[in-house]
């Protein structure tokens, strides 16, 4: 039996806007397990950045309980929701969100500041991610000074040098070519391949095709929830 | 915490080179607040060094009785009726006086005449005095020496000169033993008395010293007042002294007892009014203006903290998502507004030091008056302007951290 990672229970979001109250979660129970390959899709509007911002732990549900690891995330207060996001998730952006000042290593030592690790510690840590994204010759080059491609694989780097439980991805190809998508993708593979959980967050058809399993969204419930059989690997 | 502090110091200076003219004009107030107090502590500074040469000049264990008030002139009409301190008073006191170490009588005379190798030279004051002049602050001569009882006794001609006397006269040559003509009499000069002048006795450095029967036969004695210089001998003996003097003028002189003395007991603490009196308001100006200031600094530092936390909001948002918690946000919002304020204190700084080397040294030339300043910053204002630009960085970065700190992580992602 496979660890449950992320258990949500009939979760819903509500927003104000002026004097309407917007649905954007209905009532949504979703369960992910370790070493799963997600992909979250749905045309904008369907919930899926929600959901995606209530997985990564950046927002609360309304109603309904999040159990993260077990840890139910309502009764977090925002020190310990930076905790949990800080070590057990790794956030993949469509726009990269770098630090356009700070090297590429710096970048990726960042979440390693904020956790309280050594320097020196940080930065063989920071390397290794690094390296392991095919950059390791981009160390000391600033965001501006890196091709998309690289930027994303940077991003990725920053998401893995934590070793966290998930890696959350949101349109991770969306600023990139085809070829630099697939690439991207492929790395996606691999960490997959390696025992890394996965979610991917897209309204793109090819890129969810990639993954194992696909949930799609819409009006803000659940529309499907199926193993991917047709899988497309690289 | 101190990891996160030092990795946010060098973030802002980081952020802070990368906007160096905003970053400038920003702490603008900041350089004003701190300059005003940095030169308002120099200034104090100057008084207190002036104060202390003031002390040292008129001698901390000396009390000097006069018909004159020194530091009270509001009502100098009740002064001039008063008596003048004979020669034969100033002598009782001194054979009566059981508790002070010396008595020494002073007769002064404005109205000189100096020759000297066919020039003339008014303006320097003639002091008729005894041998013991030689145990107070005027004893300390640079060359040669002073009179001796015997000259005193005799009547001798001899004069001890005044720095400035020396240097107006004599223009660096050597004045031991040479001959100068005191309202036509011929004096010998037998020695220099160090320079004391300070800006509140710059008359001090003009006098001359004689023996008073010497005095007595160039001018007379009887139409001047005396003053009498009293040496306590130790400084806790000087309450003592003091009473003993009162007492004894009293008697001189006379006096009933309902009376008020007709005399005044001048010392060096009549100074430390005057001295608080100018302290104050260099203090009550510096502080206002140094509050106001520090408001516009403060407001400045903070508008612009504002500004940067609305343009770094994606930065925060990104920061929020990789963990950092609300503590780290505001320290490194704090930590850039203290950053720009101790830079802001480092250019103060520099520019006072600027001023005041400037002010010390060529100002004087100018306005003798004013040979107070100086040169060098005092080393505890690099403290204190330290500490008072961490603490307005603080307050003014505490409200702009604040915000950035609670800036919702979703809401700060989606800015652009």
């Amino acid at each position: 039996m496979p660890k449950t990672i992320i258990d949500i229970r009939n979760i819903s979001k509500v927003y104000k806007m002026g004097t309407q109250l917007v649905h954007a979660l209905r009532d949504v129970s979703v369960s992910i397990d370790e070493n799963e390959y997600v992909a979250l899709m749905g045309p904008s509007g369907s919930g899926k950045s929600t959901l995606m911002n209530i997985i990564g732990c950046l927002d609360t549900p309304s109603t309904g309980t999040y159990l993260f690891n077990g840890t139910n995330i309502n009764e977090l207060n925002d020190n310990e929701l930076a905790e949990i996001r800080n070590r057990e998730i790794g956030f993949v952006f469509q726009t990269f969100n770098l630090l356009p000042r700070a090297s590429a290593l710096k970048n990726i030592e960042l979440p390693l500041v904020y956790s309280g690790v050594k320097k020196y510690d940080r930065i063989d840590r920071a390397e290794a991610a690094l390296k392991s994204v095919g950059l390791e010759d981009r160390m000391e080059h600033k965001p501006n000074e890196l091709s998309g491609g690289q930027r994303q694989r940077v991003a990725i780097a920053r998401a893995l040098v934590t070793a966290p439980s998930i890696i959350l991805a949101d349109e991770p190809t969306g600023n990139l070519d085809t070829k630099t998508g697939n690439d991207i993708m492929k790395l996606f593979q691999n960490l997959w391949e390696s025992g890394n959980t996965i979610i991917v967050v897209t309204h793109e058809e090819e890129i969810a095709l990639h993954a194992k399993r696909i949930i799609r969204l819409r009006d803000g419930l659940v529309e499907t929830d199926e193993i991917n059989q047709n899988q497309v690997k690289f | 915490m101190f990891n996160e502090i030092k990795e946010s110091i060098l973030l802002s200076i980081e952020a802070l080179r990368s906007n160096k003219l905003r970053a400038f004009l920003a702490s603008l107030g900041v350089v004003i607040g701190i300059s005003i107090v940095i030169m308002m502590g120099w200034l104090l500074g100057g008084l207190d060094k002036a104060m202390q040469d003031t002390f040292s000049v008129i001698g901390t264990d000396m009390l000097y009785v006069d018909k004159w008030d020194w530091t009270e002139h509001r009502n100098w009409r009740s002064f001039r009726n008063r008596k003048d301190i004979t020669i034969r008073q100033a002598e009782q006191l001194k054979e009566l006086h059981g508790s002070a170490e010396y008595v020494i009588p002073n007769i002064n005379q404005g109205s000189t005449t100096i020759e000297y190798n066919g020039e003339t030279y008014v303006g320097m004051i003639a002091v008729g005095t005894t041998a013991e002049n030689v145990h107070t602050p005027v004893g300390n001569l640079q060359l040669g020496r002073f009179f001796n009882e015997l000259e005193e006794e005799f009547g001798s001609n001899v004069i001890v000169i005044g720095h400035l006397v020396y240097t107006t006269i004599f223009q660096g040559e050597d004045p031991i033993g040479k001959t100068i003509k005191l309202n036509g009499r011929p004096l010998r000069v037998i020695g220099v008395v160090q320079k004391r002048g300070t800006m509140f006795f710059d008359m001090i450095d003009r006098q001359m010293f004689l023996p008073i029967k010497k005095y007595a036969g160039i001018w007379n004695v009887d139409k001047r007042s005396m003053s009498v210089g009293i040496k306590a001998g130790l400084d806790n003996n000087l309450d003592e002294v003091r009473n003993e003097t009162i007492g004894l003028m009293r008697i001189i002189r006379n006096l009933k007892p309902n009376e008020e003395n007709d005399f005044s007991i001048n010392e060096t603490k009549a100074f430390e009014k005057t001295i608080a009196d100018i302290k104050f308001k260099v203090y009550a100006v510096g502080i206002g203006m140094t509050m106001l200031a520090f408001l516009v600094g403060i407001i400045g530092i903070m508008n612009i903290m504002f500004v940067t936390v609305t343009e770094r909001t994606k930065e925060i948002g990104i920061r929020k998502s990789l963990g950092a918690k609300k503590r780290a946000i505001w320290i490194q919002f704090l930590v850039e507004s203290s950053v720009l304020c101790l830079i802001g204190a480092f250019l103060s700084l520099v520019l006072c030091s600027v001023i005041a080397y400037l002010a010390a040294t060529y100002l004087p030339l100018y306005f003798p008056e004013i040979g107070f300043l100086l040169p060098v910053l005092p080393t505890e204002l690099f403290v204190i302007a330290a500490i008072v630009s961490l603490v307005v960085g603080l307050l003014a970065g505490l409200i702009p951290a604040i915000r950035a700190a609670n800036l919702d992580p979703v809401e700060a992602l989606r800015f652009d």
